[in-house]
């Protein structure tokens, strides 16, 4: 008798913990979307019933705060590193794996040494870096320094391990160029470990902070979180709008994330800040 | 045999090919940082100009009370908030796997969903939900928790407490899923021999689950204390600049702040992130070490 007591009194626990875990996770989306709804005075106060002040929160952000430039250039800069990104750390993940050499594997080895380096550690002299080039201020400033990616060439190099080379082999005596085989043969195979990394690369560019904020100069040419953090540092701060630009940025990662689930997790497995 | 050794270096001049862009953009964003700020280490800027000082940006961190501070106020975070929240995020894990298989899908999906959103949506909802007269604040008093609001984001002890709230938020999740991967992988046999000789569960947490998912706890150690060094998102935005009066400033923000906001010394912001990186580096070989000692042992 009492071990069944104790066994439910254990379930109750458990469910309680994690529908309060689960409530706490999800509590703060509910009120960033419904904030979109409100009057800055009760998106402060934490209002929990839809307001109507969805269209005019809308022509704010829109109007004083250009969230459509503020997207687009966000978009621009996280695709454009996808694809530079995706392409040229697949490559080097490629040859590092199937076409071993000892000079390669030492190389690698210096690439893995430099994933301990906190990014606050180069970020200055690469400040000076860009200001050298002439190149503060401009969105090839925060492209450029996030198409190589240690972590990716690591991930991918982890996923074409499992590639069999006798596959590999086989098309070389058929006469195919290396290249061709690599096009053709190996990437469409692992289209899954490829998009991981897409994914990768998109979310740490469309939310990345630090290296902007240093280089960004002008209204013209800021990313979403630059916007935010400079509408946070405003003497009044329009809170409705500023939920849609929440709501916003959150979003394209979010639909990313349910359509994608099982690459998503995969990719962001490795995302250590 | 010379047929062979030409297509061994055809392929060799391939391999080399295929690195070359990736082996560009490393040497001119990871290699020359490292190796040119060997140059700014010793020197301070003042204005335009630079000059040589030798040893004299570490003779000035010595003295720098701010800079101590932050660095205790980043190792009281991980000291603090790195435990709570793999705790938390192994209890939600064993408990996850418990669950009714059907609940297990949606509850997971939950509590990962913090970890879409970035370091700056979170430190800006937060700081909206904790004003003084804000929401949290407001539940408390009308749940009779709280006589006075408390000062979340304005009282130097409290705003400690709100940026590590802020960090279990957005990170338990996120480690649970790892735990979660770790736990499918154990063996159920384990457990029923338990209940059989009548283990309770928590018994059987702390003597099983936990000793077997030591190398999965250890990589989450590892890769939040390498990212709590590097606190910055939350410091600038949630607390406002490390405040109140740097009660909440960290190292990457004062670097920062030395850098671009306040006496563009780059030579003394290099120093201190020289600091940081030995800093990170030590406790990223102590915990490897961990992690490869439990390998052996296995």
């Amino acid at each position: 008798m009492s071990v069944v007591r104790r066994f439910s009194v254990g379930r109750v626990t458990m469910w309680l913990v994690l529908l309060a875990g689960a409530a706490v996770s999800i509590f703060p989306f509910y009120w960033m979307l419904n904030g979109m709804t409100l009057n800055p005075n009760d998106v402060l106060k934490g209002v929990l019933v839809p307001g109507r002040e969805l269209a005019l929160n809308w022509e704010k952000a829109n109007r004083n705060y250009n969230l459509p430039l503020f997207f687009m250039n966000s978009l621009k800069i996280a695709l454009l590193t996808v694809v530079f990104g995706v392409v040229i750390n697949a490559l080097a993940a490629f040859v590092f794996e199937k076409y071993r050499s000892r000079a390669r594997e030492r190389v690698f080895g210096v690439l893995l040494l430099t994933l301990i380096i906190p990014q606050i550690a180069i970020v200055i002299p690469m400040f000076k870096l860009f200001a050298y080039f002439k190149l503060l201020n401009t969105h090839a400033a925060i492209i450029l320094p996030a198409v190589m990616s240690v972590f990716i060439i690591f991930f991918m190099r982890q996923n074409f391990r499992l590639f069999p080379t006798e596959i590999m082999e086989a098309a070389r005596v058929d006469g195919a160029s290396e290249l061709s085989i690599f096009v053709r043969i190996v990437a469409p195979s692992m289209r899954a470990s490829f998009a991981s990394a897409a994914i990768y690369i998109f979310i740490n560019q469309w939310n990345v902070y630090l290296w902007p904020l240093m280089t960004i100069l002008t209204d013209a040419k800021k990313t979403l979180p630059i916007a935010m953090s400079s509408m946070m540092s405003a003497y009044t701060i329009e809170y409705g709008a500023l939920m849609i630009i929440v709501c916003v940025s959150t979003l394209p990662v979010l639909v990313m994330f349910l359509t994608m689930q099982k690459q998503f997790v995969a990719g962001l497995m490795g995302s250590v800040k | 045999m010379a047929q062979r050794g030409r297509h061994e270096r055809y392929l060799n001049r391939f391999g080399w090919f295929c690195v070359a862009p990736s082996m560009v953009l490393f040497c001119l964003f990871m290699l020359y940082p490292i190796v040119s700020s060997l140059y700014y280490v010793t020197r301070k800027w003042k204005g335009m100009t630079d000059t040589f000082i030798g040893l004299g940006n570490f003779v000035r961190m010595a003295n720098d009370k701010i800079f101590q501070a932050a660095v205790g106020h980043n190792f009281l975070f991980m000291f603090i908030q790195v435990p709570v929240m793999i705790f938390l995020a192994l209890l939600l894990a064993v408990f996850l796997n418990q669950s009714i298989r059907r609940f297990r899908g949606p509850l997971r999906l939950a509590i990962f969903l913090p970890s879409i959103t970035s370091l700056v949506v979170v430190s800006v909802l937060f700081r909206v939900l904790l004003q003084t007269n804000g929401f949290l604040n407001n539940v408390m008093l009308d749940a009779h928790l709280i006589t006075t609001p408390i000062g979340w984001l304005n009282d130097a002890f409290w705003t400690k407490v709100t940026i590590m709230l802020a960090m279990t938020w957005r990170w338990t999740g996120y480690n649970m899923v790892f735990f979660l991967v770790g736990l499918q992988s154990l063996d159920r046999q384990i457990f029923e021999a338990a209940e059989v000789d009548g283990a309770s569960k928590a018994r059987q947490f702390f003597t099983i689950t936990v000793p077997l998912l030591v190398p999965i706890i250890l990589f989450s150690a590892v890769t939040s204390t390498s990212g709590t060094m590097q606190l910055f998102d939350e410091p600038n935005i949630l607390t406002w600049q490390g405040g109140p009066s740097n009660a909440t400033m960290t190292a990457a923000l004062y670097i920062f702040r030395q850098a671009f906001v306040v006496n563009s010394d780059f030579g003394y912001a290099t120093s201190m992130s020289y600091v940081v990186v030995l800093i990170s580096g030590v406790f990223a070989f102590i915990q490897l070490r961990l992690l490869g000692g439990e390998r052996v042992k296995k």
